[in-house]
């Protein structure tokens, strides 16, 4: 490792400890409220007392999370493709892709429930449905930063449709769909914190969070959003891994 | 197909909405010929090498590759394009960019087409199979350009300005490097530069353009021996060709 490679860790850990000792200190010092934001040791101490509804919880909504991102992610690709190959095609659903981001998904969850059914469809299709957009936008961009001259040089000796998309565009496309994951890991969560509460699942973190709430536990609410943030950065962290092994030759990773 | 190998372009031309790029232009080029077209920027010679190579229709005229359609050639892969940017693959490894063209379009391939890892080794890059493009110098990367249309085994290759990105000295090693591989194919090239040393050094004969429209001035024959050696370059001859070849250049801009 280099010097300013382990300096950059060394700073990370002042960083985070930092983060935590502030934390707990504003919470004592001025008696804050459990419900409006616990002290990280008491958070700590919830867990370690019953840590067994908290895994099962954290595994559901990790379930929803990669289940939702990945059917999300196959769609947009097959959108994307054909949007980047056809140019009236990717104006034609601009109108839908915009409103999709736009739309505040918190005020549709009802009306998602009464389409596809309460439970597990439910939080994995609002996950999938409003990470669409990003995933989509980066596929079209991508497949169009390809080189002009290396599209020549594949027309030059006829290669298929097929040999252009999967050699040439995809590649092309991987940098911009990294980016897009890790901006709808965040967003996939969230939704299916909120949906997993809304849709009338009786678990999942946004469940147990929900009805913690709804009781004034702070304690259970607290360590319901923790795992949540702890299962985002694990999945943040093994997206960056899988990054750095398959982009080995892009710049972002020199 | 005809028994009349090689390219031959009959009154070729080449309009963009209203813009007349190309004027009707007339060349042949014989089985194993080199041919240069070189003139000032804008005088066509990618839109008519981009019209050899069967990735742009003309607008009046016609051109035979082997007697068959350039879209049938580019169908049957016998004809390797070397683009100006080197356009390797950044995901590939060097050989595997190498390889490239022999990978796609798979079916079309010759029987047995040369060894992309031999050609490596030929233009000094065997050490560097297993690097990414990002890892060599411009030069390196134009060379693995060279090797990738080389390993198609075609017996056409189309050039267009490919060294004109490198700078003055790597760019006579790479065109002593380019006489070097295409002596023993007997591939026929047609190469498109702005330099007169590259025109004079590489080619049997050079076909000067000019712009306004895009048309052929002149073909001048340059008969030096083969095999061309780097030493040819101090050879008088060789001086009084790339004179003669830049009074024609400059006669046909209209600057006499
Ligand atoms: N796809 C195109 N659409 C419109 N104009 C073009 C296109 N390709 C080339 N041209 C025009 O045709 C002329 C010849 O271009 P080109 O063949 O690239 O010249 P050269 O390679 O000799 O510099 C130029 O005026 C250029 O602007
Ligand atoms: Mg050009």
């Amino acid at each position: 490792m280099s010097e300013r490679r382990s300096n950059a860790v060394v700073w990370t850990v002042v960083g985070t400890v930092g983060l935590i000792a502030f934390w707990e200190l504003i919470v004592r010092a001025l008696d804050v409220r459990p419900m409006v934001l616990l002290a990280p040791s008491r958070i700590v101490s919830t867990f370690v007392d019953d840590p067994g509804p908290y895994v099962h919880d954290a595994w559901v909504t990790a379930q929803h999370l990669v289940y939702g991102l990945s059917i999300s992610l196959v769609i947009s690709l097959l959108i994307g493709a054909a949007l980047a190959a056809v140019r009236p095609l990717e104006h034609a659903s601009q109108p839908m892709l915009v409103l999709v981001m736009v739309t505040p998904w918190v005020a549709y969850i009802t009306s998602v429930v009464l389409i596809v059914g309460s439970g597990q469809r439910a939080v994995v299709f609002l996950v999938a449905f409003v990470t669409i957009p990003a995933f989509v936008y980066a596929t079209v961009g991508g497949m169009r930063s390809a080189d002009p001259s290396a599209r020549e040089l594949f027309s030059s000796i006829d290669a298929s449709r097929w040999e252009v998309l999967w050699r040439l565009r995809l590649p092309s496309a991987l940098p911009s769909l990294f980016t897009a994951m890790r901006f709808n890991i965040g967003l996939g969560l969230g939704a299916a914190y909120f949906a997993e509460g809304a849709a009338l699942r009786l678990d999942g973190l946004g469940d147990t969070g929900r009805r913690a709430a709804s009781f004034s536990d702070g304690e259970g609410l607290w360590t319901t959003i923790l795992c949540t943030a702890v299962l985002g950065l694990l999945a943040q962290v093994t997206v960056a891994l899988v990054e750095r092994s398959t982009l080995r030759w892009h710049q972002s990773q020199r | 197909m005809t028994s009349v190998p090689g390219i031959s372009v009959d009154r070729a031309s080449k309009r963009f909405g209203d813009l007349e790029a190309l004027a009707p232009v007339d060349l042949d080029v014989r089985a194993g010929e080199i041919v240069t077209l070189i003139g000032p920027s804008g005088c066509g010679k990618t839109t008519l090498l981009r019209m050899i190579a069967g990735l742009e229709r003309p607008s009046g005229g016609s051109i035979s590759i082997d007697g068959g359609t350039p879209d049938a050639a580019r169908k049957a892969k016998r004809v390797g394009f070397i683009p100006q940017s080197p356009a390797l693959l950044p995901w590939r490894t060097v050989e595997a960019n190498a390889r490239l063209l022999l990978d796609l379009n798979s079916g079309a391939n010759p029987p047995s087409p040369p060894d992309p890892i031999e050609l490596l080794e030929r233009v000094g890059l065997g050490e560097f199979r297993s690097a990414y493009p990002h890892e060599l110098s411009g030069g390196m990367q134009q060379r693995v350009g060279l090797v990738r249309a080389f390993a198609l085994g075609a017996r056409y290759l189309l050039m267009d300005e490919p060294f004109a990105a490198l700078d003055e000295i790597t760019r006579a090693d790479m065109r002593h490097l380019l006489a070097e591989l295409c002596e023993p194919t007997g591939a026929a090239v047609v190469f498109v530069t702005h330099s007169l040393a590259e025109a004079v050094f590489l080619s049997d004969r050079v076909a000067v353009m000019r712009p306004r429209p895009g048309s052929i001035v002149d073909v001048i024959d340059v008969d030096l021996p083969r095999p061309r050696r780097p030493e040819l370059e101090d050879d008088p001859k060789f001086f009084a060709l790339e004179s003669s070849l830049r009074t024609t250049l400059m006669t046909g801009a209209g600057r006499e």
